[in-house]
């Protein structure tokens, strides 16, 4: 197991209330962790603190992906929204598509932020648009795609810069549980099942029983660590 | 009272700050200031009786009519940024149980009391400005502070009127989001249209300025104002059919051409509606094109007949430039404002996708360079298209300009550069806004 992020004693707050309260994670290359909590748990602003969105007010975050390891929490404004254009894979609840462009247009347009020419970004972009299986709507705008497609979509900007880690704040929100099922394959087909690294918060216990930990938070505090391995070498201890 | 006490309740400020309350009742205000004071000019016209009264008072009717149509998109924009403050709480109110007509006196009332209470602070704004603008001279003089006094009834009627506009605007949109609420904004396929209207459009503009600039063709004063009105209506008519589609046209190519995340993203919202692009930069398009086109004559004229003139004849010429001049600097004031409110409020309406862009690592650098060129080059393919076309009809005259006044020619020139420069300013001017939604994913995370 190689290790990708570190958090350390992460504190943030808003005004009187303690989103984060002394938080310590770690999580390795190739894995998908689920962030589980009620609302107000703190799940969303870990995960932006994590991804570089936010800056804690006390603590460290560390990707270990770079070499010497980056300490994301240091950075400034700048630095940060350069290292989650080049490192960090995003997928939203409602996709957030622009719905001006084109479908392979949104998914290019990372790697033209990253300086990539706009004829090699569109065929990159096309390649993964094929990968999950959206070839031929490629020049669709997003209102011309069901809710599921544009997900996809939304999955394919996210994976077209080859990101370290893919963070994805309630990526099946807004769908039904068959297009829901839909898009977990895609966003795990395109993570963890390639050896790349997933984070996701969700409310779905579903969702989040498909990935291979699930990290608990209540009232910024993590309450509970469930992993897939150490449940199935319990049972199997159990069994023997 | 149910209605005005739920009314009041909205009134209250949001979680998305007091924005969406304050640009309308700005927008209302500056529409209003630059109406008033544009009233207040032509107007004070009248007061003159003499040889050239009456000629002064067809320019200043020439003038206001070509300020009609800025005016009205600047208006339009605040109307447009009074209503979409009903959106997000239409359906909420709904669900609550509001019948549709609750629904629709409420939100007429509100678009209502914000533009009485935005028109109202206008007037005060252009009784400050009057001092201002009095100095400006007209025939040799400057014309006071005391002639740009409207009659209060005409304020008053200014006032009510702009409430109403409100409200009637208030009206159909509100038609609009209960006849389609899914329609309004699907963004599905992006509008085309077509080459003939271009076709179209040449030629009757052909014939709009052969008809202006051969007035020895028709027989009395009488008939040439006329045929002038005619003129200016069919041109505006025209450039309202055949701008979107060279908007279009010249925004296509851009969009094949785009190597830039801001190049492609300013292209394509170009692209969405043409429509809107050039219904946002159009007041420019006339004045740019009169300027340029009086201002050859005006040159030419001064320039050849300088030594022959009379004293009252040359007043009159300089009067005429600083018409040509004010008309021009107004339409563009007028055009940077609608910038300024309709780029904030599509700053507030896109709140969401702008947070996520930012989280994706998209610079707030780029964000802004994509609006600001979604604005401008519109902006320059109107403005300069328009003098260019001026000066093509005119051709034998601006060339010959261009050499006996070179400095009149330069000065319409620069002063349709300024005119750029300020629209520019006025969506810079809106970076704040953004910078500010940007802040605020803290509110949006939990």
């Amino acid at each position: 197991m190689v290790l990708i992020l570190e958090a350390n004693a992460l504190t943030k707050s808003y005004g009187d209330t303690h989103a984060l309260a002394g938080v310590d994670l770690t999580i390795q290359a190739g894995e998908a962790v689920a962030i589980m909590g009620a609302s107000g748990s703190g799940k969303t602003t870990l995960l932006h603190v994590l991804a570089g969105i936010l800056a804690p007010d006390g603590g460290s975050v560390t990707l270990h992906a770079t070499q010497p390891p980056l300490v994301i929490s240091e950075l400034g404004d700048a630095a940060r929204s350069q290292l989650r254009r080049e490192a960090f894979g995003f997928v939203f609840q409602q996709g957030l598509l622009i719905p001006e462009l084109t479908a392979v247009e949104n998914v290019a347009l990372p790697l033209m932020l990253n300086g990539v020419p706009r004829a090699e970004a569109e065929q990159r972009a096309a390649a993964w648009l094929g990968a999950l299986g959206l070839g031929g709507m490629e020049q669709r705008r997003i209102g011309q795609l069901s809710g599921g497609q544009a997900q996809r979509v939304a999955v394919a900007r996210a994976q077209v810069i080859e990101p370290a880690v893919v963070f994805a704040d309630e990526p099946t929100g807004a769908l039904d549980s068959a297009t829901s099922s839909d898009v977990m394959d895609a966003l795990l087909g395109t993570t963890s099942a390639r050896g790349r690294t997933l984070v996701v918060v969700t409310h779905d216990e579903g969702i989040a029983a498909r990935c291979g930990r699930i990290v608990r938070l209540r009232d910024g505090r993590v309450v509970e660590t469930r992993s897939k391995v150490a449940d199935m070498e319990y049972i199997e201890g159990e069994t023997r | 009272m149910k209605l005005l006490s739920v009314a009041r309740l909205l009134a209250r400020p949001a979680a998305s700050g007091t924005a969406t309350m304050v640009l309308p009742i700005v927008a209302f205000g500056v529409s209003t200031a630059l109406l008033l004071t544009t009233l207040a000019g032509a107007l004070s016209f009248f007061r003159w009786h003499g040889e050239t009264g009456f000629l002064y008072q067809v320019l200043a009717i020439l003038a206001s009519a070509l300020l009609i149509v800025p005016l009205a998109s600047l208006g339009g924009s605040a109307a447009r940024l009074s209503a979409r403050r009903r959106d997000d709480r239409l359906a909420t109110l709904r669900l609550l149980g509001a019948t549709t007509g609750f629904v629709a006196r409420l939100t007429v009332l509100e678009s209502m009391v914000l533009a009485l209470v935005g028109a109202l602070g206008g007037t005060v704004l252009y009784l400050a400005l009057t001092p201002l603008v009095g100095l400006i001279p007209f025939r040799g003089e400057p014309i006071g502070a005391a002639a740009l006094l409207l009659n209060p009834l005409i304020v008053a009627g200014v006032i009510v009127g702009i409430g109403l506009l409100a409200g009637i605007s208030a009206v159909v949109g509100l038609r609009g989001v209960i006849v389609s609420p899914l329609g309004v904004r699907t963004k599905q396929a992006a509008p085309r249209m077509r080459w003939m209207r271009v076709v179209f459009g040449a030629i009757v503009l052909g014939i709009a300025v052969f008809s202006v600039s051969h007035p020895g063709l028709f027989g009395g004063v009488a008939v040439f104002i006329v045929m002038l009105v005619v003129a200016f209506v069919a041109a505006n008519a025209v450039l309202g059919l055949a701008g979107p589609f060279v908007i279009r046209l010249f925004a296509s190519s851009a969009l094949r051409r785009a190597s830039t995340p801001q190049r492609l993203l300013a292209a394509r919202t170009t692209l969405e509606s043409p429509k809107a692009a050039w219904r946002q930069v159009s007041g420019v398009s006339m004045t740019s094109f009169v300027a340029v086109f009086a201002g050859s004559a005006l040159a030419t004229a001064s320039s050849v007949s300088a030594g022959e003139m009379d004293a009252q004849s040359r007043v009159l010429l300089t009067d005429l430039r600083t018409g040509v001049y004010i008309t021009l600097a107004i339409s563009f004031l007028m055009v940077a404002c609608s910038v300024g409110v309709s780029q904030a409020s599509a700053i507030l309406d896109r709140r969401d996708l702008y947070v996520s862009l930012d989280r994706l690592g998209m610079p707030v650098t780029t964000m802004n360079a994509a609006r600001v060129r979604a604005v401008l080059s519109p902006l320059r393919i109107v403005a300069i298209g328009s003098a260019v076309c001026a000066a093509a009809l005119v051709l034998p005259l601006a060339g010959i300009s261009m050499v006996l006044a070179p400095v009149s020619m330069l000065t319409i020139a620069a002063s349709i550069v300024a005119g750029i420069l300020v629209v520019w300013l006025a969506a810079a001017a809106t970076r704040p806004v953004l910078r500010r939604v940007l802040a605020e994913p803290a509110k949006l995370a939990e």
